[in-house]
């Protein structure tokens, strides 16, 4: 017990002095095994000491929102591109384009932010439920899927809101009725992503609407009844954001980092985990750009009337199927 | 009782000092930071600017009212429910009625090993659609457990123990002689209860309700698992959407939390005036309890209703889990050929960061738990016996972290914690976490402690007085003795639920630092449940144990 408290305000006087300027804080959004992997081959390259705090895309941001008396992150990773687009809009977010960055599509790049990689939306349901496989969206209001379908709730997934935004932008009308069957096809809307999963991988529910592939793909590889479906009618881009607030101390290490993220070396470690690489040059070991049928639309003009379109899809859900 | 000289009064004035510091450094800044910032909504960058702009924007949401309404009911059941199970069972626990007592304290111990979320899920996974219930018996359960009466008993299953400890504790501190005495004048078994027994036993048992009430009011997991699938909102989901739903809103969470407070005080008035109502010492000291003699068929009842609280609110749970931490896929189901050991093979492998986490974890709850109980001592003594001015203040300050949710706990901290002003700061180093958790979980040995300290008489603590001890060596040498068992209970509580304390870690590790709950949770969140599952099995297992070899030792000194 002693030697436990002794330890612990070693580590405090250790720490207090360790922030020195050879030290890059990062704050990323998981999945672990690549943040970590990132840092250990971003420390092995340069030799800057990376300290890594690894958590949920919303806990890092409250982190960081916390610390601003006294800031101490050089870089972030966030899961959700919106993260991104707040920050910049309040100008919190310091100008960088890395020169790895030439081979990024414009639309996961700007001056301020640019993607790690990216996920995609798609369907996915569990092989041992006997369900015919959707080809399309719309393919889940049928009644086949009666009380089969669980989607993100768009309140707390970033990338449920994405595809809400995207398919709205594209058809509005046709896409707010199909919310309305869904509904009425007792849709449920559980939570976050891995609340409208795991009931599917379970066997409880047949179908997701809107589940974020990766990891879908890596649970499918692990040898999970579960299979993706793009479907045919298109569907959106989840990137994830890598950005530098202003308030970085370590800035040079920072902008390093995001080279390094963007380097070869460093996208490989992002299509390991399934993702889509941000640069469009490397391989995908998943389907990617060429092979998706991609809805475009501007995430920043969105972003603008994401509260009402939260609150619309929500009314909608609440209503009595 | 008085004692006027001025040693004494330097003594009692440094243990009322003492008291209030500690409270204050590790309860009050966290706390006043969030309540600075529900009204400065810059106060994260130290700007006072703007101040209550955020107030009513915060609390115009309409759904709150709602949602405030819901937390009360929710909170009402649980705490009601916990008492029906609990006190029964503490009663005939303390009367000697059931064999192998410190077994079944043990068993009752187990749900608090289990983060709520996982427990959620594990009662998912039984009662649900195609769940190990349909699998085996063929039904499934799914529509009473998506519903306000599912949702109560699973939380109430959760945090029943809690009344549970407190009740058995005064029972048998009371003793059963004025039953005795009651029973040579013709009183029958249950008006003897009623009438003597429990009245006596009320303001324990109600200060483990009101802890009960704020536990439920203030937790996340189940709400958010079970709560939300029949459209059920309550204020600690709403507050935590602010927190982490983008865009993310601090400030108006921290509005939110005001909310909270507002209903944890009035509880601790109602709970204030209820428990005064009763007559609180009893003049004996520690009693052993005399087995009763009951008829047969009455002791087969009582051991019949243990086993099936046991059954129902320990093994089955713990038995989801550990199917699941065998299980190699989750949609493979219960078949014989998706039994393995990859999950555990996974965190026992050579350089796994899995077993550094409960290293980390059982180091952190260990301090936290003796750390408590101490810090507990101090401010019971000052509380109950000083009375002094503000001891009241002191009292409910000491609830209020669990009154807030441990994300609003969490920034709290980090406001506090992170300034630039400390010289040295826990910020950023495993001792945040050590100073988390003694927030979070000082409000269990406070109100256990206390409420056993205003049982006792002060006839003892006068006696020493007389014979010439000061306030240290009466705490030390006359009441902590006294207070040990119940000291001990509550430290195994303060370990369980360190063991397993999430949101804040999650918030608050420094880089690199894994805690066990932050493990399991980033197994979920790359969607390896089943591994997440058999850590949580490992954990269940290692914690037991510590917590039976204690209560073993415990046992072994008594005799």
């Amino acid at each position: 017990m002693k030697k436990f408290i002794a330890a612990l305000v070693a580590g405090m006087a250790i720490s207090a002095s360790a922030q020195a300027a050879d030290t890059l804080v990062v704050y990323s959004a998981g999945p672990k095994p690549l943040s970590a992997a990132l840092a250990k081959g971003f420390e092995a390259k340069t030799g800057t000491k990376v300290e890594l705090f690894q958590s949920t895309a919303g806990k890092i941001m409250a982190r960081y929102q916390s610390e601003k008396a006294n800031p101490h992150v050089d870089v972030m990773v966030s899961a959700a591109w919106g993260h991104a687009i707040t920050l910049d809009a309040k100008g919190e977010l310091m100008a960088y384009t890395s020169p790895n960055a030439a081979k990024v599509p414009a639309s996961l790049k700007t001056d301020t932010y640019v993607a790690q990689g990216a996920a995609a939306l798609a369907i996915a349901y569990n092989t041992k439920s006997g369900l015919p496989a959707p080809k399309k969206w719309s393919d889940l209001t049928k009644a086949a899927y009666k009380d089969q379908v669980t989607m993100p709730d768009p309140s707390s997934s970033g990338s449920a809101l994405s595809l809400l935004q995207g398919l709205v932008n594209k058809d509005e009308a046709a896409t707010w009725d199909m919310f309305a069957k869904l509904n009425k096809n007792g849709m449920i809307v559980p939570g976050a992503n891995k609340a409208a999963l795991t009931p599917v991988l379970q066997g409880a529910k047949g179908v997701v609407f809107g589940a974020v592939d990766y990891i879908v793909l890596g649970s499918k590889a692990k040898g999970e009844s579960i299979e993706v479906v793009y479907p045919e009618d298109g569907t959106v881009l989840a990137p994830r954001p890598m950005f530098i607030p202003k308030t970085a101390k370590n800035v040079d290490a920072a902008k390093a980092f995001i080279d390094y993220v963007l380097s070869e070396e460093g996208q490989a470690m992002v299509v390991k985990v399934l993702l889509m690489p941000a640069r469009s040059d490397i391989k995908a070991k998943r389907p990617s750009y060429d092979e998706l049928n991609i809805i475009e639309f501007d995430q920043v003009e969105a972003a603008k009337n994401a509260a009402a379109t939260k609150k619309k899809f929500a009314d909608m859900m609440a209503a009595k199927g | 009782m008085t004692k006027s000289t001025g040693k004494g009064q330097s003594t009692r004035l440094v243990l009322s000092l003492l008291s209030g510091a500690l409270l204050i450094v590790i309860v009050g800044l966290p706390v006043l930071a969030i309540l600075l910032y529900a009204v400065f909504p810059n106060f994260n960058t130290l700007s006072f600017a703007e101040p209550f702009s955020k107030l009513a924007p915060s609390l115009a949401d309409h759904k709150l009212i709602g949602a405030t309404i819901n937390s009360i009911e929710l909170s009402l059941g649980v705490t009601l429910l916990s008492a029906l199970i609990a006190v029964p069972l503490g009663y005939f626990r303390a009367r000697g009625a059931v064999p192998a007592g410190k077994a079944w304290d043990a068993l009752f111990l187990i749900p608090f090993l289990i983060p709520p979320y996982i427990g959620s899920l594990a009662w998912m996974q039984v009662l649900q659609r195609n769940g190990f219930l349909e699998q085996i018996l063929g039904f499934d359960l799914g529509d009473l457990l998506y519903s306000f009466p599912g949702m109560v008993t699973v939380m109430a299953l959760h945090l029943f123990p809690l009344v549970y400890f407190a009740a058995s504790r005064a029972f048998s501190l009371i003793g059963s002689r004025y039953g005795d005495v009651a029973k040579v004048f013709g009183g029958r078994p249950l008006s003897i209860f009623a009438r003597i027994e429990l009245p006596l036993a009320i303001p324990a048992i109600l200060s483990s309700a009101l802890i009960v009430f704020i536990l439920t009011i203030e937790e996340f997991g189940t709400p958010e698992i079970l709560g939300r699938r029949f459209g059920f909102e309550v204020i600690v989901t709403a507050i935590h959407d602010k927190f982490t739903n983008w865009p993310i809103d601090l400030s108006g969470a921290s509005v939110l939390c005001l909310i909270l407070i507002a209903l944890a005080f009035i509880a601790y008035h109602l709970h204030l005036r209820m428990a005064s109502r009763f007559d609180t010492s009893v003049e004996t000291g520690t009693m052993s309890p005399t087995a009763s003699h009951r008829p047969l068929i009455q002791r087969a009842a009582i051991l019949a209703a243990f086993f099936a609280v046991t059954l129902i609110g320990v093994i089955l749970p713990v038995a989801s889990i550990a199917i699941s931490g065998f299980m190699t896929t989750i949609s493979g189901g219960l078949a014989w050929d998706n039994f393995s050991l990859v999950n555990y093979a996974q965190i026992f492998s050579l350089g796994s960061d899995a077993l550094v986490a409960v290293g980390t974890s059982l180091s952190l709850a260990v301090a936290a738990a003796i750390l408590t109980g101490v810090i507990a001592l101090i401010v019971a003594f000052a509380v109950v016996r000083l009375r002094g001015r503000g001891t009241a203040f002191l009292d409910f300050m000491s609830i209020l972290p669990n009154a807030l949710p441990g994300m609003a706990v969490a920034v709290g901290l980090i406001l506090t914690w992170n300034l630039p002003i400390w010289p040295v700061s826990p910020y950023n180093t495993t001792a945040i976490l050590l100073l988390a958790y003694l927030c979070l979980m000082l409000p269990y040995p406070i109100r256990m402690v206390s409420a056993q300290l205003r049982q006792l008489p002060t006839s003892l603590d006068d006696a020493a007085y007389i014979s010439g001890a000061n306030e240290w060596v009466v705490i030390l040498r006359v009441l902590a003795p006294i207070l040990l068992p119940v000291s001990l209970a509550a430290g195994f509580i303060v370990f369980a639920v360190s063991t397993r304390e999430l949101v804040s870690s999650l918030m608050l590790a420094p880089p690199g630092v894994e805690t066990v709950a932050t493990y399991v949770f980033r197994q979920f969140d790359q969607g390896d449940i089943n591994v997440a599952m058999a850590m949580s099995m490992l954990v269940v297992v290692v914690s037991g144990s510590i917590i039976a070899l204690g209560q073993k030792l415990q046992k072994d000194q008594k005799t």
